[in-house]
């Protein structure tokens, strides 16, 4: 083995060495007295783009069709988010702590002045609750906006076909204000499907918003009407109003989804070019049974009861158990939890990371339960 | 009140780590994560079809069962090692810089690396080889002086580890000079310089040595699935072990008094009474933030130090193969000037900065995403805070901008055409690593290796460290006296597990 030396003699290494030590002393010593800091800049920003939960006041209450409402709220602290994108609003519901995701209908420059805008259509549990019987000064907790249903100008088409079945107007009603804000730089080309005309919200806010950037067309299934298409949006109707490459974007029903994929085929679109926005799994058509989960929660345990039909994160929130949940559709990871016994189903694909099957992971938000449980889970934060 | 032996700050890899020894330790013990999953950094997250890896490029000092490295005995001692699926990662590095027309492919293996290095740079083998012999010898005192907890005898450390101490207080770039090692060959060596974001002026040799080594001596190993697997390993065997693990709670105040620690406050209002914290997340956060009345002496030495670089990474899902799209590596940096003084200083605005540390998974893992996809990440470093001056409203349209230039890059570097298949993608900004681990500014590898504060001083001041902060509080992380890095962090979890193991013995 060769002798390293940088100085002539040795020993002047060694020398040096030996004072690394009393020179990181020193420096210590010598730092600023000024009081460290209690945030940052970039963690504040962070804050704003991920606010994370907080009190949202009721303000407003607007009807847009008559089974559907637009619910304003003003948050304690401004937000900020990507048109598209959901957050998830929560409150008690007779004794029992529920939430949901919806997107937001407002834009997004809104949230920096703490407004929120939520469009309810009425049509299960909580969106009832919402219409009948929420009211202004109501109180509930909002989440972070969450959720990548967005644009993205490197991955995307700068044409973006939008396809929205009935209350799935809103990521686009909030895509269409950025876009003529100009926080948004592509076009859409906005397919808004509906039974008839009455059941069309937003139609003189969007045909305001509509100009070079933005053509919105309505597509009636149920009603012929001049100045309307008919039916449902097909590949031929897009070809109609859209030549160029484009993204397609949908947001609505299930059935809308299947109908769209075989149009997508007919369109010949890579998978890349075609994004659609996951649905609340619902319950599933089983013989109703009961079962019991033992929840670890924190310190604490409880046990509640389960029906087969219900996923395990409905079993939760009806016992009243507040627990985190946020797309309630299997795919944000945000309802992660621990299987310590027992058998779930999961609702359509798997969409858990791949080390949580090995770990004995899972999201109880889009899993049934099988039999009796033992779980834990995390405490909403 | 819930009392517990000690109380472990964070899930990310040093507490995890911590966590498992004390509990090995006998400790009772409690680990609180803010985040809903454990791992910090080492996590995964889910796109369409596509699960990304969230940090970890390569393992490096893994090995194999009859070559093994430090972090595989470690894994082995912590009764992890098996619980996790590994695959090898194939090649160390592609390193490019087209305007100094360097394009350098360079193997694992000590051997292998020399005789490439000589190819590309004819009469540098001998300086190399000699790099690798005073690496080696590095490991080795490293070795020694975690045997001993930091308190190395310097007589010993002379007689045995002499070129280690000769060479231990120098930069790399002092080191490499002296060497006589060819520019070029330098320039080739010292690319993995980014992975540490110090510049080789100033990052101390044995810090960056100790690394080069650990990855070319026994290669990188990468989890089958993602880094997520090795986290939910660890949580498992805490649980196995004993320990309580709680998610999405944070710790919001740590109490003290005139005998040091006394308890932790958890987000709920909780007590917990404990007389040790290991805290995994950084000094800032925990004298700033989570302690009163902090004492000057600490407030001085914790503003002394400086913070290394902000992160940013793009996440790219790809509906074609890595053949099909011309994608040849696994691990490449691009840089602009192979002078890491010069680049260090252009990576300090968005503007300027365009490095990139990239990664192609399936060049390693050919099935990690499905047939006829691959999935590439695109890392660089902020040395300047200059993230901060983005306001909300502006925040995605700089995304938009650094990730079209990443790509740009990558394709006028490589050749490949990536762009127009583009089937999912995810930007992680400072803004993202703030939010994630809570680190100030997005910083993603603690304290900056600088000369005065790297690797050796921490190590040898450990005890002196201790001492000069709060009795019953210890640090584990990318922060503290290993620095940063995968297998840093475990190893610091490992050294702060242990001692404190030793604390609570000694200071009840
Ligand atoms: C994009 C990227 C690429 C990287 N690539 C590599 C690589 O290829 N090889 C390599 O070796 N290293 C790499 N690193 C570095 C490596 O990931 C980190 O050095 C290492 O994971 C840090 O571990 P840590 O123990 O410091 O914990 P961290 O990962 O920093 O986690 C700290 C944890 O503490 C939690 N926490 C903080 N405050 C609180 C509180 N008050 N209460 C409760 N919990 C709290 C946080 O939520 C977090 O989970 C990379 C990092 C990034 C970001």
């Amino acid at each position: 083995m060769f002798t390293f030396k940088r100085q002539m003699f040795g020993f002047m290494d060694l020398l040096r060495f030996k004072k690394m030590i009393p020179k990181r002393r020193k420096a210590l010593e010598e730092g600023s007295s000024k009081p460290l800091a209690k945030s940052y800049r970039v963690n504040e920003t962070a804050h704003v783009l991920h606010p994370g939960y907080q009190k949202a006041k009721l303000v407003a209450i607007r009807e847009e069709t008559s089974d559907t409402k637009t619910f304003t709220f003003e948050t304690e602290r401004p937000l900020y988010f990507r048109a598209g994108q959901y957050v998830t609003l929560s409150c008690n519901v007779g004794g029992s702590f529920v939430s949901r995701p919806y997107a937001i209908s407002s834009a997004p420059a809104a949230a920096l002045d703490n407004r929120v805008n939520i469009t309810v259509k009425k049509c299960g549990f909580f969106s009832g609750y919402l219409c009948d019987e929420a009211k202004e000064g109501d109180v509930f907790t909002l989440g972070d906006p969450s959720g990548d249903f967005c644009y993205d100008g490197v991955r995307d088409s700068k044409t973006v076909v939008g396809v929205a079945g009935g209350s799935g107007i809103t990521p686009f009603y909030s895509l269409a204000q950025a876009i003529a804000d100009g926080s948004e730089d592509c076009s859409l080309v906005l397919f808004y499907g509906a039974r008839t005309e009455k059941d069309l919200a937003f139609k003189t806010e969007l045909d305001a918003l509509a100009g070079e950037k933005i053509k919105v067309v309505y597509v009636l299934s149920d009603e012929v009407c001049a100045g309307y298409e008919h039916g449902f949006v097909s590949a031929e109707l897009i070809k109609k109003y859209v030549s160029d490459d484009f993204t397609l974007m949908a947001c609505g029903p299930e059935a809308m989804y299947r109908f769209l994929d075989g149009e997508a085929e007919k369109l010949a679109l890579p998978r890349r070019r075609f994004r659609k926005e996951a649905n609340c799994v619902g319950v599933r058509d089983v013989k109703p049974a009961d079962c019991s989960i033992t929840v670890h929660i924190g310190f604490e345990t409880y046990t509640v009861k389960a029906d087969v039909r219900e996923t395990v994160l409905t079993a939760l929130e009806r016992a009243g158990l507040r627990v985190p949940s946020k797309c309630r559709a299997g795919g944000c990871g945000f309802c992660h939890s621990r299987l310590v016994s027992g058998e779930f189903s999961i609702a359509g694909e798997d969409k858990r990371r791949l080390a949580d099957a090995k770990f004995g992971y899972f999201h109880p938000c889009c899993s049934y339960p099988d039999a009796d449980m033992e779980i834990e889970v995390p405490k909403m934060k | 009140m819930k009392q517990y032996d000690a109380v472990v700050i964070g899930a990310g890899n040093g507490g995890l780590t911590a966590a498992i020894r004390l509990a090995q330790g006998g400790a009772k013990v409690l680990l609180v994560e803010k985040h809903n999953l454990p791992g910090g950094f080492a996590t995964s997250f889910r796109r369409g079809r596509f699960e990304f890896e969230a940090s970890l490029h390569e393992l490096n000092d893994f090995g194999t069962p009859d070559n093994a490295g430090d972090v595989r005995v470690l894994f082995d001692e912590l009764g992890v090692t098996d619980k996790i699926e590994w695959f090898p990662i194939p090649d160390a590095y592609r390193v490019i810089s087209q305007a100094e027309k360097i394009d350098a492919t360079m193997p694992f293996g000590v051997d292998a690396f020399v005789e490439k290095m000589e190819r590309y740079v004819p009469g540098s083998r001998k300086s190399v080889r000699r790099f690798f012999d005073l690496a080696e010898e590095v490991r080795l005192a490293q070795a020694y002086s975690n045997s001993v907890g930091g308190k190395t005898d310097p007589k010993y450390m002379v007689e045995h580890y002499g070129n280690f101490v000769r060479c231990g207080s120098y930069s790399v770039n002092e080191v490499l000079r002296a060497l006589h090692m060819p520019k070029r060959a330098r320039e080739i060596l010292g690319a993995y310089w980014c992975y540490l974001g110090a510049h080789l002026d100033d990052m101390s040799f044995a810090h960056y040595a100790s690394m080069v080594n650990r990855y070319i001596l026994r290669g990188a190993m990468s989890p089958k699935s993602r880094s997520h697997e090795i986290s939910l390993a660890m949580v498992e065997r805490i649980r196995e072990l004993g320990g309580d693990v709680l998610m999405n709670t944070a710790a919001v105040s740590i109490l003290t008094g005139d005998d040091g620690v006394r308890g932790v406050v958890l987000d709920d209002g909780t007590e917990i009474a404990t007389r040790h914290v290991v805290a995994n997340c950084s000094p800032h956060v925990v004298y700033g933030q989570l302690i009163e009345n902090v004492p000057e002496r600490i407030v001085r030495a914790t503003n002394a130090r400086k913070f290394s670089g902000r992160g940013f990474t793009m996440f790219l899902g790809l509906d074609k193969s890595a053949d099909e799209l011309g994608i040849e590596n696994h691990n490449y940096f691009l840089y602009d000037t192979m002078d890491s003084v010069a680049q260090y200083d252009k990576m300090r605005t968005i503007e300027e900065n365009s490095v990139q540390a990239t990664v192609c998974l399936n060049r390693a893992q050919p099935d990690c995403s499905p047939e006829g996809t691959c999935m590439m990440y695109f890392t660089t470093l902020y040395m300047e805070d200059d993230w901060a001056r983005i306001k909300p409203q502006a925040y995605f349209k700089a995304k938009e901008f650094v990730a079209n230039r990443m790509i740009d890059r990558f394709e006028k570097d490589t050749g490949a055409k990536i762009r127009d298949h583009i089937e999912e993608i995810s930007v992680a900004t400072p803004m993202t690593y703030a939010r994630y681990c809570g680190h100030p500014q997005g910083v993603i590898y603690g304290y900056e290796s600088q000369y005065w504060d790297g690797l050796m001083p921490r190590l040898q001041m450990m005890g002196e460290d201790y001492k000069n902060g709060i009795r019953g509080l210890r640090f584990a992380s990318g922060w503290s006296m290993r620095l940063s890095g995968y297998s840093s962090a475990y190893f610091a979890g490992d050294i702060a597990g242990r001692q404190t193991v030793g604390d609570i013995k000694r200071e009840g």
